[in-house]
């Protein structure tokens, strides 16, 4: 008996490590797809030549790669990492399946964090003045945007610890969201017709326009949320088996709940300034990362989610791209398209998550 | 900035509500064909007996009369003692015409016309909904008829601002927020609305049904700034104004069609971009926009003149990009103000690329942007197309036009 659990063990192990093989080959390819497909076709030879930094007999060609496509591909792969990562450890704090960054009005509240800047405070704080600033524009976007969500994770978490229900704290999602969203729509009234145009194509969502120094700051962010969420990997386990066992295990449960805090908000918030928000990709992501690897355990479900949610984004991005056309849509639309299906699965077959939200 | 898209202007400047997916738009399209469908079948019956016209008075009130030349959004018929204005509605079939009757003020009401609205006239007081019916209404020199606007803010006429100050002119509530009460205790003889797909009549039943009559201007379909210009005729009809806007029309006619000429065999036609990149999409004036017709009548190249869509395009910056990294000029610059080139370098880095902001070819319409935030463009501009033409062609051929001042466009340095 015991050989054959251990056996079953080792096989899931080699299919584990096969799988992450899998993976990595997978994002990698998508990543230079993701590069070769767009409205202008460019031969793949010259793409990847100018990848590895030699000159293009067309400057038009070498400008898109470099200017226009690799930026968007690195921003997809951050914010892919990014929200799942913020839904996984959403998933666990609240051992909620159906938590994720914008199932809890969390990216409402990163909307209105956006939206204060831009729109709340009349027409001084539009972006476009913000950007003037420089260094303390984009900043003060993510900064607002962080706290935004901060906030509304704060409120939620204060009433799903009152009451552990899925549907509750669903319902105190939409909730929440729909406050915040109000409260935009009030700015909104009020707003100049121009500040109101850059608010709304901020809605759609978009993975283009993060250049330069906005997507250093995002790559720092993220980074930095990410490295927050690889370290609590441990306590997240332990958070699975329930708060109490957790204070037995001698896991100080306040402070494991202010890190993930920390991480999530940065997370939602600084992808949320950057790209507008980007609905189901961090709800759908975990289920299809648990499913995949058949374990709870963080410390191997973090850097695997991280995989499949930069795939989802660039696998995304490529179809938003259209290619061939030269139109493109809005990113949100993409993956909600592509998420849905996959929340009203593991709606289906809840037994699926029995396993892991015991 | 296009004509065929749901635009809500507000002064001075333009809001887009524009469906990010043409795929969107075509769905929403055979959606209101369908509607107009049922619209149709609906109100044929009711139309017919309009049909039999008669004559109310025998006495000719209006001894000079207009004529549309190039406006395809409304026609003029004259009677006795009443106008019949025709406004096509854009978006459905030529059968979707709605129906005004103009009649004289103190003369008996026509019969036959139980379904159209009746508007007594010459004006004495109008309510407007965008900065270009201001226009229309300074083209005429009629300020005093103006008793109400959408929004007090964007206004560029000095003498409206004067009306405004003085109280005499009051704020009537945005597009989607008309202050119906306030609107009927005032009871203007006109309130002048914007056409577009979402207000469509139904929006101001309450206002008909309450004896306000309200016009349905949908300028911005035209296909020619001559057309567009040309909706002054309209405002003509409704201030028995006829002599003097044939008169006025007919000299910027002339001046708009003799700089066309000008730019006509001229050899080397610059190539331009127009508009700025938003996030993932960078809407391009289309082939049947009247910009694109002020590109061409300007004598410059334009990559985008051959497309039809039934709307502006969108497209993605990367498809804007190789032609705008060679192209030579790069005109209207910005949807909001943006007085230098920092400004745009601080939208997106990459616009530093291209050849025209390298060379400084950068030009926006926005010097004629006052104090209040209101830009003279969308106002004075809209009924000034051979000021606009003139200023495209002394920035695309200095040469043809030394003595010419830039009126409504500047250099972004």
């Amino acid at each position: 008996m015991d050989n054959s659990a251990t056996e079953i063990q080792h096989s899931w192990w080699l299919r584990r490590r096969l799988m992450i093989g899998v993976l990595v080959v997978l994002a990698v390819f998508f990543f230079l797809l993701d590069i070769a497909l767009g409205s202008v076709s460019i031969p793949l030879g010259e793409v990847t030549r100018i990848l590895f930094g030699q000159e293009s007999e067309q400057v038009a060609w070498l400008y898109i790669v470099q200017k226009i496509r690799l930026p968007k591909a690195i921003t997809a792969v951050l914010v892919g990492c990014g929200l799942s990562v913020s839904g996984l450890q959403m998933q666990t704090l609240f051992r909620n399946p159906l938590a994720g960054p914008s199932e809890l009005g969390i990216t409402a509240g990163a909307g209105l964090g956006v939206a204060a800047v831009m729109l709340g405070s009349g027409s001084s704080a539009s972006l476009y003045a913000i950007r003037q600033l420089g260094v303390s524009g984009s900043w003060l976007l993510v900064v607002m945007a962080s706290l935004g969500s901060a906030l509304v994770l704060l409120l939620v978490l204060l009433i799903a610890g009152r009451l552990r229900d899925n549907v509750v704290l669903l319902i105190v999602g939409v909730m929440v969201g729909t406050i915040t969203l109000s409260v935009v729509s009030i700015w909104q009234y009020f707003s100049q017709p121009e500040q109101l145009q850059e608010y709304l194509m901020w809605t759609f969502g978009s993975l283009g326009g993060v250049i330069g120094y906005h997507l250093s700051v995002l790559s720092g962010v993220v980074l930095v949320g990410l490295v927050l969420a690889f370290s609590s990997s441990k306590a997240l386990n332990v958070l699975l088996l329930g708060e109490n066992y957790a204070r037995s295990m001698g896991l100080t449960v306040g402070r494991t709940r202010l890190l993930i805090l920390a991480s999530t908000s940065l997370l939602t918030g600084s992808i949320t300034a950057f790209c507008g928000p980007i609905g189901f990709v961090g709800i759908a992501v975990p289920h299809i990362t648990r499913s995949l690897l058949n374990t709870s355990d963080h410390r191997v479900l973090i850097p695997t989610t991280c995989l499949v949610g930069t795939i989802l984004m660039l696998v995304c991005d490529s179809i938003a791209q259209l290619p061939g056309t030269q139109a493109v849509l809005p990113i949100n639309i993409v993956t909600s398209m592509l998420g849905a299906p996959v929340v009203i699965w593991i709606i289906v077959s809840r037994n699926n998550l029995r396993s892991s939200f015991s | 900035m296009t004509t065929k898209e749901t635009t809500f202007r507000q002064g001075g400047r333009q809001v887009y509500f524009r469906h990010p997916l043409p795929l969107f738009r075509f769905f929403f399209g055979t959606w209101l064909v369908g509607l107009s469908g049922l619209l149709l079948s609906c109100s044929s019956a009711s139309t017919l007996t309009e049909q039999s016209e008669t004559a109310a008075t025998s006495k000719d009130y209006f001894a000079e009369k207009t004529a549309v030349r190039y406006a395809k959004g409304f026609r003029i018929k004259y009677f006795n003692n009443y106008k019949l204005v025709e406004i096509m509605n854009p978006f459905e079939q030529k059968a979707d015409t709605i129906r005004y009757v103009l009649v004289q003020r103190g003369t008996p009401h026509p019969d036959g016309y139980a379904k159209s609205q009746i508007i007594e006239i010459p004006l004495r007081s109008l309510v407007a909904m965008s900065s270009m019916h201001v226009g229309l209404v300074g083209f005429l020199e009629a300020e005093d008829i103006l008793v109400g606007l959408g929004n007090l803010k964007y206004v560029s006429s000095s003498k409206v601002i004067q009306r405004i100050e003085a109280k005499k002119v009051v704020e009537v509530g945005k597009d989607q927020t008309i202050d119906e009460e306030r609107l009927i205790t005032m009871h203007p003889d006109l309130l002048m609305a914007v056409g577009s797909p979402v207000s469509r009549m139904d929006r101001y039943r309450t206002l008909t049904d309450a004896g306000v009559p309200v016009l349905i201007n949908s300028e911005w379909v035209e296909t020619t700034p001559l057309g567009r210009a040309e909706w002054v005729k309209l405002m003509a009809a409704l201030l028995n104004q006829e002599k003097a806007v044939n008169q006025k029309f007919g000299a910027l006619e002339k001046e708009y069609n003799r700089l066309v000429k000008l730019t006509r065999n001229i050899a080397r036609k610059p190539t331009i971009i127009s508009g700025m990149n938003s996030k993932d999409a960078w809407f391009v004036p289309d082939g049947d926009s009247y910009m694109t017709r002020f590109f061409l009548d300007a004598g410059a190249t334009y990559p985008w003149s051959g497309t039809k869509t039934t709307g502006s395009l969108p497209l993605n910056f990367e498809a804007v990009y190789p032609i705008a990294l060679t192209a030579d000029c790069w005109l209207n610059v910005g949807i909001t103000n943006i007085n230098s080139k920092q400004d745009i370098l601080a939208k997106d880095a990459r616009y530093a690329d291209f050849k025209a902001f390298k060379t400084g070819q950068v030009y926006g319409y926005s010097k004629r942007v006052n104090a209040r935030g209101s830009n003279d463009f969308w106002e004075s501009g809209a009924v000034n197309p051979q000021l606009v033409l003139a200023d495209m062609i002394k920035i695309l051929h200095p040469d043809l036009l030394p003595k010419h001042e830039l009126v409504y466009y500047k250099q972004i340095l």
